[in-house]
């Protein structure tokens, strides 16, 4: 087994886990304020095409990325438009959200580029060596010379963190998810931490299909976000919607995902080991509720 | 006279709805102009397989055939059978997925199927099969593959692990050990056909296992597995259509499936043959022999890895092949 736990796998679960990672810290926002929001994936898609087709056109991968946040932002808030204001069902708004992605990323990419299927961009956001750490064996070249959203996503994490759980309106977004009558007793409106938490979720996951498209490679594809913004939300919920914890479920969501790749050279069908991160996150989000189930039954 | 008028509407109706009928199941009429219906099971844009059968459509197209496309996007493949064949004299399935065309077939025997990609378990008088001898073209791509590498290490990419990808994978492992016996060859699934950043990443893993030249047959991973040969400065080799143009700098040459030629020539022999047309009801494997499945390097001009020594040897492998002196494995 010594030949699969090698720099290339943890390599790959960095790479793999950081747009899930960027994702899933927009979703635990949505989350944390109370709305099922299974329309990430669709986010990260739209977050993906901005990102290229403006770097495409301005030639710097940086504009990319901002304009797919500022899309993302634009999404977030036609979804609070439905599910706040209007108070549709969210189940409903997430799906056609993921839906209406797809079609129209299709058809913008022919509307502008005539193209079909696949465009590729010059421009892709830089990797960052760090130097003398990269020298260090095995750990070293791991943590070296990874884009740059692989470190930037780390900092975003703690960043979230205290913003969910060190700030005021941390506390108020939790609060519009558990108690909006108590917040609005307290003189704050529910439905604007609401609109806010959607809004955030949506520039995260334009971030999120920008690090897809840009950083993990350099070229959008017809629905390439492939379920990730699904797997970003199993993260939210198995880490409890905290930044952290949400953070290590996407890296162990890599790591088995890198992982499978490899269990082929063992004559282990290929079907089964695409398998392993699905079953791995079932197992977990088993015990996440059987262990929430417990503790309730202690109080 | 409401009961008058109510029997005339009804006799009219009738009577619109049997001339329609007429005039759906009518076969190439007078003018000569016949209705083709393109359904691809998944959505064009892959730069190779689905993309291949359009082309040869559009030129079908240019000489006056009305052609009509349909994408399913992966879904609803039955239906858009019966939506093709509704509205079509020919039905070009293009996807191993429309196995209900066996069925459907027979309620339609005014119009005529093309399957790509598959056949039906038996033969049906109005279907034509086209497989292709994929293992063949591979084999070739397989031999090029071992005599460029450096470090006798190729891999391939494969879309999932299903038959059609694993023909192409025999092939090319056989090819690779009939140049040099000591090669090893390593496959990596990617499970989607969707995701780049999968595809670079199954790459990235085959070029640490040391693989140096890694072929595709993954459609749009396989785009992901062209960026790790980029990046991790490695050679990779295209697959149905001739992609060296998307990079000519690593890809070193494609195994090409010509799937929009065999559709061409199909459907020029019915239009030229009409009702006395023996295709329908068969299988046609277009092998080596065909000349629809083999290398290509490439338009003229691009970068050229692989030796004008190598070309011809290949050239030669090919003779062997068509002659049956090389009988080239298959999971068919």
């Amino acid at each position: 087994m010594g030949n699969i736990f090698t720099v290339g796998l943890f390599r790959q679960m960095l790479r793999s886990a950081t747009p899930v990672a960027l994702a899933a810290l927009g979703g635990l926002m949505t989350e944390h304020a109370g709305i099922m929001n299974i329309g990430m994936d669709g986010m990260i898609l739209l977050g993906a095409f901005t990102a290229v087709a403006v770097s495409i056109v301005t030639g710097s991968a940086f504009a990319g990325t901002l304009a797919a946040i500022l899309v993302g932002i634009l999404v977030g808030l036609f979804f609070a438009l439905f599910v706040v204001k209007f108070k549709s069902d969210e189940f409903i708004i997430g799906t056609a959200l993921n839906i209406f992605a797809g079609g129209l990323t299709t058809f913008l990419l022919w509307a502008i580029f005539g193209v079909r299927g696949t465009i590729r961009t010059q421009a892709g956001l830089p990797t960052v060596n760090l130097g003398i750490i990269g020298k260090i064996p095995f750990l070293g070249e791991i943590l070296s010379g990874n884009s740059l959203f692989v470190y930037l996503t780390v900092g975003l994490v703690i960043l979230m963190w205290a913003l969910v759980y060190r700030t005021p309106l941390g506390f108020w977004i939790r609060a519009s998810g558990e108690h909006p009558a108590t917040l609005r007793t307290a003189g704050i409106s529910p439905e604007r931490m609401k609109w806010l938490s959607s809004t955030l979720c949506g520039a995260f996951c334009g971030l999120a299909g920008a690090q897809l498209a840009l950083g993990n490679v350099t070229m959008f594809s017809e629905g390439m976000s492939n379920s990730r913004g699904y797997v970003a939300f199993a993260c939210v919920i198995f880490g409890g919607a905290n930044p952290v914890k949400a953070y290590l479920a996407a890296l162990m969501f890599g790591f088995f995902d890198a992982l499978g790749y490899r269990l082929q050279e063992y004559n282990i069908s290929a079907n089964l080991t695409s398998m392993i991160p699905y079953v791995i996150t079932v197992c977990m989000m088993v015990y996440v509720v059987v262990r929430g189930s417990r503790k309730k039954a202690k109080v | 006279m409401k009961k008058i008028l109510a029997l005339t509407l009804c006799v009219l109706l009738t009577v619109g709805m049997l001339a329609g009928c007429g005039g759906s199941g009518a076969g190439d009429d007078a003018s000569g102009n016949l209705t083709v219906a393109l359904v691809v099971a998944g959505t064009f844009g892959d730069r190779s397989f689905y993309d291949s059968s359009k082309e040869g459509c559009d030129r079908l197209a240019q000489e006056g055939v009305t052609v009509k496309t349909i994408e399913c996007n992966n879904e609803n493949h039955m239906q858009q059978i019966y939506n093709a064949a509704d509205a079509a004299d020919v039905v070009v399935l293009v996807g191993w997925e429309f196995y209900d065309v066996e069925t459907i077939a027979p309620e339609y025997p005014n119009v005529k199927f093309i399957w790509i990609d598959n056949a039906t378990s038996a033969p049906v008088a109005n279907v034509l099969n086209i497989t292709y001898a994929q293992n063949e073209g591979s084999f070739l791509a397989g031999y090029i593959a071992a005599k460029l590498s450096q470090s006798g290490v190729i891999g391939v990419v494969g879309g999932e692990d299903s038959d059609t990808i694993n023909d192409f994978v025999v092939g090319y492992k056989q090819g690779a050990q009939y140049a040099n016996p000591d090669c090893k060859v390593e496959v990596q699934y990617a499970n989607t056909y969707d995701d780049p950043a999968v595809g670079k990443e199954c790459a990235l893993a085959l070029s640490e296992k040391g693989a140096d030249v890694v072929f595709q047959v993954a459609s749009k991973t396989g785009d992901g597995v062209f960026e790790a040969a980029k990046e991790g400065g490695f050679y990779a080799i295209g697959v149905d259509s001739d992609q060296k143009y998307i990079a000519d700098d690593v890809i070193v040459c494609s195994m090409c499936k010509q799937v929009g030629e065999s559709i061409y020539q199909a459907i020029k022999q019915y239009q030229k043959e009409g009702d006395a047309c023996t295709l329908w009801g068969t299988t046609w494997v277009a092998d080596m022999a065909s000349g629809l499945v083999g290398i290509g390097y490439g338009e003229e001009g691009s970068q050229q890895q692989v030796s004008d020594e190598l070309k011809s040897e290949v050239d030669g492998l090919a003779k062997k092949i068509i002659d049956g002196e090389i009988v080239v494995d298959t999971t068919r």
